[in-house]
């Protein structure tokens, strides 16, 4: 029963990463209706942003060596300051490899390209800055609480408690803001019908903005959580996790925010559930999943019926 | 559309000249190599991709190596040779270590150093085989590489030798191990060759693993897999994995709760790991092909000219490894040349003989390095003396810590 | 002489027209590097592993690589048959992330599999070519080929059905084109030019692993269609030659190296967002014939 709890627990806790980054993608696609590939390196600057606002110096390899920012900042606030900063970068994004494509009414599989190569500069932007080198929070960040807690006989590790605790959080806020909101039933509108949107006054423009900014923040905390979870392993840190959501956001169905949630748990339960002697095939779980369920349903577990452009 | 077929024509006219244009004629071989500024050397490691983590220490391994042997430091043998280093990036996959090998080679390069992964390896050395150019590998462990070809030689001990010394000195601290369990990152040559060498020392001793269980280099989270293994009781973990997943496979085996002994291979022996696992690196028992510290004049002259680089800290295994690759191939060139006729510089050959000569001068000789004493087979396998067994210990602050040589 | 890059260059070029081919019937179809993963397996393990193909001579028969050429293109066409027909019910993005998946299960399968090597993969791969030029004659000879197919399609019945497919399927359906079929015949041809390249590729690599097919070679495979232009072939064949060979010429660069390279393939879309070539820059340049006009008798 104990391991069990254990396995659930490491599932679920793997899974709101998985759920958290494909919300992300998520947001994006429900209003431009594509998907922003640079997400990956935007969760990598969060966990990076993390560790700097927290105190941590910068290894001896990058142009940066040797860096440490004046302040050291509690991590739950450096984590909310890491997130902002991600949300920035992810505006940054929008502004140069999305609005510029928009004006000019390109087809949607361009920015599949152009926010490649943004995620491109970002990445090595890290490894030039930062060197290649691993880095990892601290381990005292949390202050007191300590390492692992029992639950229910299991041995849990406290931080795998929070990350599911503020996936539960994001994912809570993020609903009442899309549904309860000005602000988030305009995005849904411009989601909805951009044209229309915009007849009823709503700036589309601004709106677009923001979802972007919404993702970036998405991603920067659940960088940020991760790299507290475990080190941050390099400037590649979150292109594994930007893989698996890509997965997880079309197996939930695009453009649903509870598929997302969903399609999140069970691949990270799925996961968690390989027996050892088949490890190796752990990572393609969440893809045989994902076809598997396409084929029988066309649009994912939760979509929208999609329009037939490409 | 009659209008497509001829400007199919064209455009593809067009392609065979633009083709024609990129291949200028590079080194053929026959006349000299072109010494301005020192004998040419290139070295191809990885600075870009996954796998740059370890093209940045065997980068800071041949700055250092350039330095010291070009400098007033140098021995005094050390008449007449310049080299002149040529740093090519290799990229972390097969196709970018080609451009830049072909690149040097066409440079006219006398030999070259590299590429940093075994995969790649087994891509790019055939064609310096080929090209008659002599390689020294400073990090391909995997097994085959040596016998691509006469021209191919290493300075890193494949992995059969290193890894089994680590199991014996866990047993000897714990002879009541009975339940061992194995990781390896199955997606990586090294690991997967080392993983298997230590299933077999465990075989030999009559141990079973309890479970083995694959990984990624890319995967970042355990804990799956080490709940898994933990519900087995193992009292002994063995893993081979590169410092970054490994180091945070280590911190997620011992956040979980196990207290018992941890392997780890040689592809881990980097303080790389220290900032990734911190306290929970305590402990680590670990085979090395460089040890920091070894107390010959050499390794402390490497070991000094580290510090000054890199702010106090302890050089890893590629820095070493990547520093002795430079050795070999300056010593072999600084013996060529002392033995040439007087007023017969050793750049007057013709570069086909000069790298053919200096091919068989690296396999002759002996070499005193940072790794300790080492020699080559005929085949160009690295013979190496010594090797240790070292246990990690962290230092109070969790952050930096020193590998403890073991009797 | 040094034809390396070159022949990068043409592979890759080969590349972008595999993900061409299904994307002009409206497909977008991430499954190319699958596909020549596949034929590069094929190659790696027949060439070391069957001894009467002559991998033990100084250099490799010419009859045995067409022979692997031409079973690479059979596993590559069943298996294209058999996946394309529930795949290719799926649309748009959905499509596009199904064959990505399949991409990265095959990895994961190559990694496991007993014979694939895995992670070390196939080494020592028989040489039937001295130096790259053979290389090139070979992938050009292939390039031209599948240059001289796509260029035909437009007088053919199925590129024109392609057309209609890609424009609009509903209407293309009504207009009494098997829809299902041109798409399916679009994805098996270009499962066979991904495979055949793979094998040309192996024997070039020297070894073959399974890190040769993964997501990142999804993508940039793409690029090379969006960059270069996705509505004639002209433009792919561009686009694999120039993203191919940008790294490379780039190595002055230094560190900034692949920051230039994002550079352009962010700025690229951006300022042709049709990408580079297309149809009607074609005619314009057919109409003009540019390079004809310093001297009328020579060209061709």
């Amino acid at each position: 029963m104990d391991t069990l709890l254990q396995i659930l627990f490491n599932g679920l806790s793997v899974g709101a990463v998985y759920a958290l980054f494909a919300l992300g993608y998520t947001l994006v696609f429900s209003v431009l209706g594509v998907i922003n590939f640079a997400q990956g390196a935007v969760f990598t600057l969060g966990a990076y942003f993390t560790y700097l606002f927290i105190g941590g110096g910068v290894g001896s390899n990058g142009a940066l060596a040797g860096l440490q920012l004046p302040f050291a900042l509690p991590f739950w606030l450096a984590l909310l300051l890491a997130g902002l900063a991600a949300a920035l970068v992810s505006v940054g994004v929008e502004a140069v490899a999305f609005r510029p494509l928009r004006r000019r009414g390109a087809e949607p599989l361009l920015y599949l390209i152009t926010s490649l190569g943004a995620g491109v500069i970002l990445v090595n932007l890290i490894q030039i800055l930062m060197g290649a080198e691993g880095y990892a929070l601290p381990a005292g960040a949390l202050g007191w609480l300590p390492v692992t807690i029992t639950l229910a006989g299991a041995s849990v590790r406290t931080v795998q408690v929070l990350l599911l605790l503020v996936a539960a959080v994001v994912v809570l806020a993020l609903t009442w803001w899309l549904e309860g909101t000005r602000g988030g039933r305009a995005l849904q509108a411009v989601a909805e019908d951009a044209t229309t949107a915009r007849l009823l006054g709503i700036d589309s423009d601004a709106m677009i903005r923001l979802s972007f900014a919404a993702s970036g923040f998405l991603a920067g905390i659940s960088g940020g959580l991760v790299g507290l979870s475990l080190s941050i392993t390099g400037p590649y840190f979150g292109i594994g996790f930007g893989l698996k959501a890509l997965g997880v956001l079309v197996l939930g169905g695009l453009g649903s925010v509870p598929g997302a949630v969903l399609a999140g748990l069970i691949v990270g339960l799925a996961e968690a559930l390989v027996p050892g002697e088949w490890s190796g095939y752990k990572d393609a779980v969440a893809y045989a999943f994902l076809f598997a369920v396409l084929l029988l349903r066309p649009r994912g577990l939760l979509g929208r019926p999609l329009d037939t452009r490409v | 559309m009659p209008t497509i077929p001829r400007l199919a024509r064209g455009l593809l006219v067009a392609g065979v000249m633009t083709l024609l244009s990129a291949c200028r004629s590079g080194g053929s071989g026959a006349g000299p190599i072109d010494a301005t500024g020192g004998v040419p050397v290139g070295a191809v490691i990885a600075l870009t991709g996954n796998s740059s983590v370890i093209g940045q220490d065997q980068k800071i391994g041949l700055e250092l190596a350039e330095r010291h042997f070009a400098g007033s430091g140098a021995p005094p043998a050390a008449k007449g040779v310049k080299v002149k280093l040529r740093l090519e990036d290799g990229g972390s996959d097969e196709q970018t270590a080609t451009n830049a090998f072909r690149t040097l080679i066409n440079g006219g390069v006398a030999a070259l150093i590299g590429p940093s992964l075994s995969q790649q390896a087994f891509a790019v050395d055939p064609i310096a085989q080929r090209a008659g150019v002599p390689v020294v590998g400073p990090s391909n462990t995997a097994v085959g590489i040596p016998q691509i070809g006469s021209f191919i030689s290493r300075v890193s001990a494949p992995v059969s030798v290193v890894a089994p010394l680590s199991i014996g000195a866990a047993l000897r601290q714990n002879p009541a191990i009975r339940r061992v369990a194995v990781f390896y990152a199955h997606d990586d040559a090294y690991s997967t060759s080392e993983s298997k060498i230590f299933q077999q020392a465990l075989q030999r001793r009559g141990l079973q693993p309890v479970t083995v269980q694959r990984t990624n280099v890319s995967d970042t989270d355990f804990q799956n897999q080490v709940t898994d293994t933990l519900r087995l009781k193992p009292e002994l973990i063995v893993i081979s994995a590169l410092p970054m997943d490994g180091g945070n496979l280590v911190r997620q085996i011992r956040e979980l709760g196990y207290g018992g002994a941890i392997v780890v291979g040689n592809g881990m022996n980097s303080p790389n790991i220290y900032p990734i696992c911190q306290k929970y690196c305590d402990g680590l028992l670990i085979a090395q092909a460089y040890s920091p510290e070894t107390t010959a004049a050499i390794n402390q002259t490497f070991l000094s000219l580290y510090r000054q680089a890199r702010g106090g800290a302890v050089p890893p295994q590629f820095s070493a490894q990547a520093f002795t690759a430079y050795q070999v191939v300056f010593e072999s060139l600084q013996r060529l040349q002392a033995a040439q006729p007087p007023g017969k510089p050793l750049t007057a050959l013709p570069a086909a003989e000069l790298r053919r000569r200096l091919n068989s001068e690296i396999l002759a000789g002996r070499y005193d390095t940072p790794l300790g004493p080492i020699r080559f087979t005929p085949e160009g396998e690295v013979v190496q003396e010594r090797f240790y067994v070292a246990q990690v210990r962290m230092n109070g602050d969790g952050r930096s810590g020193r590998f403890q040589l073991l009797p | 002489m040094d034809a390396t890059l070159p022949v990068q260059m043409v592979l890759g070029a080969l590349l972008g027209l595999s993900v061409y081919l299904p994307l002009a019937t409206g497909q977008l179809s991430l499954a190319t590097p699958g596909f020549y993963v596949i034929g590069g397996y094929v190659a790696a393990l027949l060439s070391t592993g069957v001894a009467a193909l002559g991998g033990g001579e100084p250099s490799y028969p010419l009859p045995s690589l067409l022979l692997e050429m031409g079973l690479a293109a059979l596993l590559a066409a069943a298996v294209a048959v058999v996946i394309g027909r529930p795949v290719l019910k799926l649309r748009g993005i959905y499509l596009a992330i199904a064959t990505i998946a399949l991409v990265e299960i095959l990895r994961v399968l190559n990694l496991n599999l007993p014979f694939t090597g895995g992670a070390v993969g196939i080494f020592a791969i028989p040489q039937p070519f001295a130096d790259p030029w053979g290389y090139l004659l070979l992938s050009a000879l292939l390039l031209a080929a599948v240059c001289w197919l796509c260029a035909r399609l437009g007088a053919m019945r199925l590129g024109r059905a392609q057309a209609a497919v890609r424009d609009d399927e509903l209407a293309a359906a009504c207009m009494g084109i098997d829809t299902a079929q041109v798409k399916l015949t679009a994805f098996v041809i270009s499962a066979v030019i991904a495979a055949l390249t793979g094998v040309i590729s192996a024997h070039f690599l020297n070894t073959w692993n399974a890190r040769q097919g993964s997501f990142d070679a999804s993508i940039t495979t793409l690029a090379f269609v969006v960059f270069g232009g996705s509505r004639t072939w002209v433009g792919p064949v561009l686009g694999g030659l120039v993203l191919t060979a940008l790294p490379e010429l780039l190595r002055p660069v230094g560190d900034l190296r692949l920051i230039v390279y994002g550079l352009v393939i962010l700025a690229g879309p951006v300022v042709f967002p049709q990408g580079v070539i297309t149809p009607e820059r074609l005619q314009h340049w057919a109409r003009h014939r540019p390079w004809r006009r310093p001297s009328p008798r020579a060209g061709a």
